[in-house]
């Protein structure tokens, strides 16, 4: 019953949540408890306390609408109409602008990492 | 979340029209046409022409987001798919990870302070480069406008989408690790998407980029708007 086996595993993703979160209320953390329940979830995979085939099917078909989630949200856009005709259309290009730079440094920083332990490992051998 | 008429309407209407905006996306293959711009345009067009408040559509509106929270830690299913390519490459890619997302908050927070935007913006744009979900729950904790957040978190996929194949040529990152650490690191899902278009590789190495840069953005987002505002 993969249905069955679907609905459980969103029921344990669920679990992980709400003690992310609770662990976050309960120690003031600046970040959100599902950040936590990630880190929690990650975890346990890593070190096999919990099984990946009982939460693969669960995850994977939360995932494959994750963009449905977040559509409540950019509709809430409707409220900010009159933020972008005034000066606030200058956030427009600073998002741009910042996107590129965290590109060109996250692009950069990790190929030249790599080329130059590539070319280590070269003259050791 | 209550349980009202509004509540089944609204969520109904926005997994309606999601589901169209996904099938005209899979009908023509265009970048503009990607369903979370056109199912939003749909709907923020429907609750104008019929004069619903947002307040009465997010009472549907929160059961279709309530998925978001489990949605985040679901993450960390495909990023423990991709742990030998994680491991194997481990210090390039922490490398890539720390400076975009360090670059990505600083530049954004220097930026809208130097314009004069109030606290409340800055705390806004500083999640742009992390995953949605990320991004809006984020922005909440820290005192950003989730809403806004996740608008600008689109703004900077489509940059990633549009710009980024023209600046990573220009730099010459031309390696699978380059492009796709760039990509994911800057431009989350949509970065990822784009990466897809270059080979597997660049694509797995997007998807790892995009989960570690929400997770170390999340961790750093209250430091830096603890040291920059």
């Amino acid at each position: 019953m993969k249905i069955v086996r679907i609905i459980l595993q969103l029921l344990v993703l669920y679990g992980f949540l709400l003690i992310g979160e609770a662990i976050q209320a309960l120690l003031q953390l600046p970040m959100p408890g599902s950040i936590i329940g990630f880190l929690l979830l990650f975890s346990a995979l890593l070190l096999k306390i919990y099984p990946l085939e009982w939460i693969d099917a669960g995850a994977t078909f939360l995932l494959s609408f994750l963009s449905l989630y977040f559509i409540p949200a950019t509709v809430g856009v409707v409220d900010y109409g009159p933020l972008f005709s005034g000066k606030g259309v200058l956030l427009l290009p600073i998002v741009i602008i910042s996107t590129l730079i965290t590109m060109a440094a996250a692009g950069f920083a990790s190929q030249y990492i790599a080329n130059r332990s590539a070319a280590a490992q070269k003259e050791e051998s | 979340m209550a349980f009202t008429p509004a509540a089944i309407v609204f969520s109904v209407l926005t997994v309606a029209t999601y589901v169209i905006a996904n099938f005209v996306y899979l009908r023509f293959r265009k970048t503009p046409l990607n369903p979370v711009i056109t199912a939003t345009v749909a709907l923020v067009a429907i609750l104008i022409l019929f004069d619903i408040p947002y307040e009465t559509y997010m009472e549907g509106g929160d059961w279709v987001a309530a998925f978001l929270g489990p949605a985040v830690v679901a993450l960390a299913v495909p990023l423990y798919k991709h742990r030998e390519l994680l491991q194997k490459n481990l210090v390039p890619i922490a490398a890539g990870i720390v400076a975009g997302v360090i670059a990505g908050l600083v530049s954004g927070t220097l930026f809208t302070r130097w314009l004069g935007f109030t606290e409340e913006l800055i705390l806004t744009v500083l999640p742009k480069s992390l995953t949605t979900p990320v991004a809006m729950q984020v922005a909440s904790t820290i005192g950003g406008i989730p809403s806004l957040a996740a608008v600008f978190v689109m703004v900077a996929g489509f940059t990633g989408i549009l710009l980024g194949p023209y600046l990573l040529h220009l730099l010459n990152i031309d390696s699978p690790i380059g492009r796709g650490i760039g990509l994911g690191a800057s431009a989350h899902g949509l970065g990822t998407a784009k990466a897809f278009e270059y080979g597997p590789e660049d694509a797995s190495m997007s998807s790892v980029a995009m989960t570690l840069a929400a997770v170390l953005g999340a961790l750093l987002s209250p430091l830096a708007a603890w040291l920059l505002l």
